[in-house]
């Protein structure tokens, strides 16, 4: 056989090896997930380790950081211990950003891939619900979604969850509408898949480079949401996060800075760190850019 | 009997007839050329006996049948079966390979996994058994260093081994009627002629049938045993390969034949000449 293939060493990259490498490839994607997984880390270990008591008092009031007398990073108005909030109040942040995240995600690709797959009177349908929710102003939807159920950190994901949907509904519908069209689809149409096989063999494993950055940026938008909330005091009064810290101090910002700084610098950098990995897996799930 | 009677398909798009009552038959183990320019209706037939044609266009079958044995000996048609049926159909008792080896490929598998895909839907396979047909695939369509290509993605490889792996995929359930739609349109003259030539063989050592849709009568002449002629929707003539080269009685067909230019016969000229067709404007 003369057939000319290209030469290429496929050991360089072929499965999920290549995916892994190619991640490893961004120093940006590597920097990042290594300050994630350490936030992570910080709040599941963190608490016990410190062994302060994020809701009682621990010094004086509006000990600022490095005082003599008091904690590291100071204390809020009752005296209670800024470090033990950040550490313990990342718990619910992060869960409720990942758990809305997740449903956000989960609904939007169903809505999503349904209307862009089969198209017609399912799409149409779909995408008006979908506009229905994306013409409300989200963070007053999420409000009075929470005003409805009641607080508690479950219910408070759930209405973030519901909130923003609509993004990835409109992102997938739109790579869904672009995949179905390529020769690829109507190969495996050929070969007897079911339209279930064709949405998700098929199509979603191309849109997913698109539909992951998303997902990453979804969870940062959860962690901005809920901070957002908490600062409304629109959240569970005795469940501490990241918002809920800079919430209860809002009033002493201009006195006491250290009180909203902290919680809102742990917020920056969590967002900043996944935004990051996402665009690192943008790259490991794209096989073209593989092998380079 | 005939494996495939296609009688009176008529398919219209909106208001237009894209195959106006196009009949004819496919014996076992044959090839039957189709041949015709680009927009008389070849693919559009090709999509109606598999039943993809209604699917996200506004195509619509309107007339005809298309009778097709199965291994038991019965007959179904084909144009009014489910789509449950159909499915068990596509790929394991009528297998289709496209026109763009480039494209036809999903760029985020690895190409054993795509052989294996047909395999699993069909048969039912484990992974790893239909790994292993998909490696012994990689040997019945002539494609060496199996066991690293079989790992590859379809964008590290050529064209024509791309047609190659899309035969694979096509024949690895051993369909008794292969459709090949334009298959070396995209390759290279050199590449072509070993697709075909790997066609050929392969319908030879399977006994499939193939029903090859081409625009270029060189093709023909290669591998068809009997050959329609469409045009402008209709067939316009039909009958066996010789018969259709020696003695074509329609002008259109005449026209695509002459249309094939000749090795020397600009024999004697300074420079190319365009050649006249017959049958068009001069």
């Amino acid at each position: 056989m003369t057939d000319l293939g290209i030469a290429i060493d496929s050991s360089m990259g072929t499965g999920s090896r290549g995916a892994f490498r190619m991640f490893l490839r961004n120093k940006a994607a590597v920097a990042g997930f290594v300050v994630f997984t350490f936030i992570v880390l910080v709040t599941i270990f963190g608490p016990p380790i410190y062994g302060v008591e994020a809701h009682k008092m621990a010094a004086g009031p509006f000990l600022g950081p490095g005082d003599d007398a008091g904690p590291l990073l100071g204390t809020d108005y009752l005296g209670r211990d800024i470090l033990a909030g950040v550490i313990t109040g990342g718990r619910t942040t992060l869960f409720v950003a990942a758990v809305a995240g997740a449903m956000a995600m989960g609904l939007g690709l169903v809505v999503g891939s349904l209307a862009g797959y089969f198209g017609g009177w399912i799409d149409a349908l779909l995408m008006r619900v979908t506009e229905i929710f994306q013409a409300m102003p989200s963070l007053l939807f999420s409000l009075v979604l929470i005003y409805l159920m009641g607080p508690g950190t479950w219910k408070e994901t759930l209405a973030i969850g519901l909130t923003l949907w609509a993004l990835p509904a409109r992102l997938t519908r739109a790579e869904f509408l672009r995949v179905r069209e390529m020769e690829f689809v109507k190969a495996s149409r050929a070969i007897g898949s079911s339209d279930l096989r064709i949405m998700t063999r098929t199509i979603l494993p191309n849109a997913m480079p698109p539909l992951l950055v998303a997902a990453t940026l979804l969870v940062v938008i959860a962690i901005l949401f809920h901070a957002g909330l908490a600062f409304l005091g629109m959240v569970d009064i005795n469940t501490i996060s990241w918002g809920s810290i800079m919430g209860k101090n809002r009033g002493y910002t201009l006195t006491a800075w250290w009180t909203v700084a902290f919680p809102g610098i742990a917020i920056v950098i969590t967002g900043l760190s996944i935004a990051l990995i996402g665009d690192g897996l943008q790259d490991a799930f794209n096989p073209k850019l593989r092998g380079r | 009997m005939a494996l495939l009677a296609l009688n009176d398909l008529t398919v219209t798009f909106d208001d237009l007839t894209a195959v106006d009552s196009v009949s004819f038959t496919i014996e076992p183990g044959e090839t039957l050329g189709v041949v015709g320019e680009s927009g008389s209706g070849k693919s559009v037939t090709a999509l109606s006996i598999m039943r993809l044609i209604e699917m996200g266009t506004r195509a619509k079958i309107k007339r005809g049948q298309a009778e097709f044995t199965m291994p038991d000996g019965s007959t179904i048609d084909l144009l009014t079966q489910n789509e449950a049926t159909m499915r068990g159909i596509r790929g394991n008792q009528i297998a289709m390979i496209f026109q763009e080896p480039l494209t036809s490929l999903n760029p985020v598998y690895p190409v054993g996994e795509q052989i294996a895909e047909s395999l699993r839907i069909h048969e039912r396979l484990s992974r790893k058994s239909a790994m292993a047909r998909a490696r012994q695939m990689f040997d019945l369509v002539r494609i060496p260093e199996a066991d690293k290509r079989i790992r590859q993605y379809p964008h590290e490889m050529s064209g024509g081994m791309r047609q190659r792996i899309m035969i694979a995929i096509a024949l690895c359930c051993g369909p008794r009627l292969l459709i090949a739609d334009e298959p070396t349109t995209a390759l290279d003259v050199t590449i072509q002629a070993q697709i075909l030539g790997l066609i050929k063989q392969l319908q030879v050592e399977t006994g499939t049938a193939v029903m090859l849709i081409t625009h270029d009568m060189g093709v023909i002449a290669e591998v068809a045993d009997r050959v329609v002629v469409m045009n402008q929707s209709k067939v316009v003539e039909q009958g066996p390969v010789e018969q259709i080269f020696h003695s074509a009685k329609e002008p259109y067909t005449q026209g695509l034949i002459s249309a094939v230019p000749r090795l020397g016969s600009m024999a004697g000229k300074d420079d190319p000449e365009a050649f006249h067709l017959a049958g068009t404007l001069q």
